[in-house]
């Protein structure tokens, strides 16, 4: 680890006069003392915003806020979430370990960086970390990496549940900077690698999350979150759904479909929910709608399974949800 | 001590000191001035450092030294056998033999110092071709030479058969199948670590090892110190597994860049470089082929393993000599071993080693002559049940395994079983059964262990063996206590010190099996030093009282009319304490019997029918292991043996890049173990046959034996769920998806 200055904001514009190029935000730290170990970050500067005040869970008509500062095990149990959102509940719950869950952030995890073996050792290449230095990734061990929305450059999958859950909400975060405050939609948040994978958002240097608000959705309360993974526990996604239905008499009126493990950014499936939608819910339907989904896949060496994995992922989340 | 151990169910002796963290392992120790060493690791698979740039990180805040192979610090020989885990002396040349390998140590004031400073050195190398990839190399594969006391080519055939593929043409039915698994890492939750401290030219080196006394004789002959003046510390161990038996390169350079800085020197390895600086486990490829009679008798075997090996030498996977060797009757056996030599870390011994791979292809192949005979799988065995060791005509010395079998199959309910593949969806889930047998050797060496009653009216009972967590700490009380007539909590155990009792320490789940009864011979001689003291000390009461009317009696001695409780008796003499230490070992009477664990696993398994996740909802595990000591330690051994197996099965793997030799997968992110959460309730339940042919406790070792058969119980259990044979493991859900 690299030495380093640190400092502990005490206010939003104290932190926000800290930050810029060099300056690294610590919340949980659960990311990012990590990559600083392995020296895959090395900032010179860490400036803490544990203390700013970026928490609270609530609900108006716009629908649910949750504080950047929140953390994920708090979230998960909020009887607005819990109750609501039960695809939220269920994308934090099944993210991480308990022990993560109770130090890292939401603003942290919305950000935190990829698990590309590449990305994380820095005796390989990788465009990402060291841009121009290559992706090992495309012609080497690949079985985790994405089939969506990859370039020649990175290949590697967005990492959050969380995001995934929140892009099928539609949810936004607002971005707050030295030159003012801004709401982003997190599906436009996300920018895809191209050839500039290392720029992974739309975060303005020096700027920070300081809140995620979830329009409000009342069908949502039918919804669930499938992570299928190797391991039961405390592993990333090798793909993922979070679903929502609106269901009236046997017919999807509605629905939201994400997916992740899969793309380099959390998947909004808009062909997928336009299939569904009027259909019955039914498992022809669903499978027919789920094909759509790997149109644009470009599997790797090792995770042509995917594919498969996918359209049945999503088959079996929209299945469970029908009850 | 006479008749099998009673059997006790305590709880660890040690365990209060664990979950309150005090317990000290290796990189606990308080030792004052301490300085922290950071490895270097090359970053290809083969060639030769040109040179290192350390400009930067000996400028770097805090760094003491940078030790390369152009600024090395002084190694001699190894010291064979059971020595350094590989062939050749860290940084005494520059030669790089695999992705991973030691090549420099930064010694610096803080850890985070000498991790930051090494991130600043820069190697230049000479690249050479490197030969990384096991399928590649298999038409590579040489025989490795006699090992375990036979050729790597071992076949008996009956009178008139030419050779065993015309057994197997002749055979009314047989099955054939290839099995493969990838290389594994040991994984236990302690990492490598050590302390090395020097004082007036002796070394105290505390460090995780399986074998204190073997490492005093690797670190003098490698340091070129008498042993005498080394000093091993080891009292808790992490795990082991095997991987804490040889040397590796962290303690011989912590030991010879603290003698050069005239500091202690402390070197924890990060989890990742665990993975190469230690062992492995071969990855193994094997074909077996069954040739049987229609009613399920075995009339030939023939089991082929292809196992990788370090161009840097180790201990390969003997999968066939390990288990089709002496599992199951058969007129015609043909085993065969080869080694495929690659540029990758050495693998060393790992839990079963032999028969985790082994049994997974025999026991696998078992299961797919059941299905072709349309056979019970337990049936299958129990026709083909061995009495007598195929080829040296011995009997077992206590051999239970039909009851294994029998016990097992009415405790789990494997009447309930479909016989047919794919029959049984409950929800999402296709449910399956399977089930395997377990071997793994009764292994002993001799031991010696010292028993001292001490004035405060406790007594120690101490020899240099260790515990990895197996229970020994409570193991030697247990023992202790049962020998002396005393409660568990007047004895004192103590362990893990190469200047205790001599002692080979804990591996070939030999350790209880060894120390055991040279707890029981420590416990007679120090009654009789007891006795002696008694009655030839002028102050003592039984003084000049006949030493044949004294006996020893839970703690006291008595005579006719007197009686006194030895504490009293060592205050009243001034005794500081009476001790005396006993040795027990393997007769000559060995050679005439065989000595196995055997057991037998029985598991249902889950597969979703849209996903394929194969997911365990339940084990039973019988066990024919002799007597059992502390039921509850046992039982542990027993999951943790199984939960070993589970890893095997479903989710270890080592990835090598075939490109680079490097480990892809080398971290606890991406090398998955189980969690909590994949496993299902385990049912253990253990036969009570003591085995007093060998040795006077009726116990055979347990600590391996749990992992054996796991791997083709759970594969046979989703064959049956699914229908679908998977031969490679791990199994993961891509391979269950159509």
């Amino acid at each position: 680890m690299r030495p380093f200055d640190y400092t502990a904001a005490q206010s939003v514009s104290q932190a926000l006069a800290g930050g810029g190029a060099g300056t690294a935000y610590l919340a949980g730290g659960t990311t990012l003392v990590d990559l600083m170990k392995l020296e895959v970050m090395t900032p010179r500067q860490v400036v803490d915003i544990n203390r700013l005040p970026l928490r609270g869970v609530s609900a108006d008509r716009d629908g649910l806020h949750v504080g950047a500062l929140e953390r994920m095990s708090d979230v998960a149990g909020h009887p607005l979430v819990t109750g609501g959102y039960p695809v939220l509940a269920q994308a934090l719950l099944r993210s991480a370990s308990p022990q993560l869950r109770n130090m890292a952030s939401i603003g942290g995890n919305l950000l935190q960086r990829v698990r590309c073996g590449y990305f994380r050792d820095t005796s390989t290449g990788c465009n990402k970390r060291r841009p121009g230095s290559g992706c090992p990734a495309v012609d080497g061990e690949n079985r985790g990496h994405a089939i969506l929305g990859t370039s020649d450059s990175c290949v590697a999958t967005h990492p959050s549940d969380l995001a995934v859950a929140l892009v099928a909400l539609d949810a936004r975060v607002r971005l707050v900077g030295r030159g003012g405050t801004r709401d982003v939609r997190l599906a436009d948040f996300y920018l895809l690698p191209g050839d500039t994978p290392e720029r992974e958002h739309d975060l303005r240097p020096g700027e920070l999350v300081t809140r995620v608000t979830v329009p409000a959705l009342a069908w949502a309360t039918r919804s669930a979150y499938l992570k299928i993974r190797d391991r039961q526990s405390y592993e990333f996604a090798l793909a993922s759904a979070a679903v929502a239905l609106d269901l009236r008499g046997g017919v999807v009126r509605d629905v939201r479909v994400a997916v992740g493990g899969v793309g380099t950014r959390p998947w909004r499936l808009p062909a997928v929910e336009e299939a569904l939608r009027g259909r019955a819910a039914r498992p022809e339907v669903f499978e027919a709608a789920a094909a759509l989904a790997v149109e644009a896949a470009r599997p790797l060496t090792h995770n042509g399974f995917k594919t498969t994995l996918l359209r049945r992922t999503i088959v079996r989340a929209l299945t469970n949800l029908v009850g | 001590m006479s008749g099998a151990a009673r059997t006790v169910s305590v709880n660890r002796v040690d365990g209060r000191l664990k979950v309150t963290g005090a317990a000290r392992y290796a990189a606990d120790q308080p030792v004052e001035r301490l300085a922290h060493g950071y490895l270097l690791l090359s970053t290809i698979a083969r060639g030769t450092v040109r040179a290192m740039d350390v400009t930067a990180a000996e400028s770097s805040p805090g760094v003491l030294a940078v030790y390369t192979p152009f600024r090395s610090l002084a190694l001699l020989g190894s010291g064979t056998p059971f020595s350094v885990g590989h062939s050749w002396l860290p940084l005494q040349d520059a030669e790089v033999r695999y992705h991973g390998q030691a090549i420099g140590l930064v010694v610096a004031e803080t850890f985070e110092q000498a991790r930051d400073a090494a991130a600043l050195v820069r190697a230049d190398y000479e690249v050479r071709p490197a030969a990384v990839s096991f399928t590649d190399g298999i038409p590579t594969a040489t025989d490795p030479g006699p090992f375990m006391g036979e050729p790597a080519r071992l076949e008996f055939l009956a009178d008139g058969v030419g050779s065993i593929d015309e057994a197997l043409a002749a055979s009314e039915v047989t099955v054939a199948g290839t099995y493969q698994q990838p290389g594994k890492h040991h994984s236990a939750m302690e990492p490598h670590a050590c302390v090395a401290a020097w004082q007036d030219g002796a070394l105290t080196l505390y460090t995780g090892t399986q074998s204190a006394s073997l490492t005093v004789g690797t670190m003098a002959a490698a340091l070129g110190v008498e042993a005498a003046k080394i000093r091993v510390v080891s009292p808790h161990v992490g795990g082991g597994f095997g991987n804490k038996i040889a040397t590796w390169a962290h303690p011989l350079l912590a030991a010879a860049a603290a003698r050069t800085l005239g500091r202690p020197v402390k070197v924890v390895l990060t989890r990742e470089q665990t993975f190469t600086i230690t062992g492995n486990r071969s990855a193994v490829r094997q074909t077996v082929r069954l040739g049987a009679r229609r009613d399920g008798t075995l009339v030939a075997v023939k089991h082929q393993v292809w196992a990788s090996q370090s161009a840097s030498g180790g201990i390969f996977e003997s999968s066939a000599h390990t288990t089709s060797r002496y599992l199951y009757r058969t007129e015609n056996l043909h085993l065969d071993q080869k080694i495929v030599t690659l540029d990758v870390s050495p693998p060393t011994w790992m839990r079963a080693p032999g028969q985790e791979s082994g049994s997974f292809a025999l026991e696998t192949a078992l299961d797919e002559l059941a299905a072709e005979l349309r056979l019970d799988p337990v049936e299958l065995r129990l026709r083909n049940d061995a009495t007598v060791y195929p080829g040296r005509n011995v009997p077992w010395s206590s051999k239970h395994l039909a009851e294994c079998y029998r016990v097992g199959a009415q405790r789990f309910g494997w009447a309930r079983r479909n016989p047919a593949p794919g029959a049984v969806l409950r929800g999402e889930w296709l449910v399956g059964m399977g089930m395997a047998t377990a071997n793994y050797p009764g292994e002993r060496f001799p031991a010696s262990v010292n028993v001292r009653f001490r004035p405060d009216g406790d007594v120690s009972v101490s020899s240099a063996t260790a515990d990895l967590g197996t229970g020994m700490w409570t193991v030697l009380a247990v023992l202790g206590a049962e020998a002396l007539g005393l409660p568990v909590a007047r004895i004192r155990s103590d362990l893990g010190d190469s200047t205790l009792a001599a002692n080979l320490g804990a591996f070939g789940s030999g350790a209880t099996a060894s120390t055991g009864p040279a707890v029981a011979v420590a416990a007679e001689a120090a009654i009789t030093a007891l006795i002696t003291l008694a009655v030839t000390d002028e102050r003592s009461p039984l003084h000049e009282v006949p030493a044949a009317d004294v006996r020893y009696d839970r703690g006291e001695l008595v005579t006719s009319d007197r009686r006194i409780g030895f504490p009293e008796l060592l205050r009243t003499v001034s005794s500081p304490g009476v001790e005396a230490t006993g040795t027990a070992g393997p007769g000559p009477e060995h050679g005439q019997h065989a000595f196995t664990s055997f057991g037998a696993h029985f598991c249902e398994v889950r597969v979703n029918r849209w996903t394929g996740e194969p997911r365990l909802s339940r084990m039973t595990t019988v066990v024919d292991g002799g007597a059992i000591i502390n039921a509850k330690t046992a039982r542990s051994q027993i999951v943790g043996g199984v939960i070993f197996g589970i890893g095997q099965a479903l989710l270890e793997g080592a990835t090598v890049e075939p490109q680079t030799g490097r480990i892809a997968n080398g971290n606890f992110a991406d090398y998955l173990l189980p969690v909590n959460a994949d496993i299902p309730p385990i049912d253990v339940h253990f036969l009570d046959h003591p085995d007093l042919l060998f040795n006077p406790l009726g116990a055979r070792g347990i600590g391996e034996l749990g992992t054996v058969g796991v791997a083709a119980a759970i594969g046979n259990a989703v064959y049956n769920a699914t229908g679908r044979r998977i031969r490679d493991l791990p199994i993961t859900l891509d391979k269950l998806l159509d």
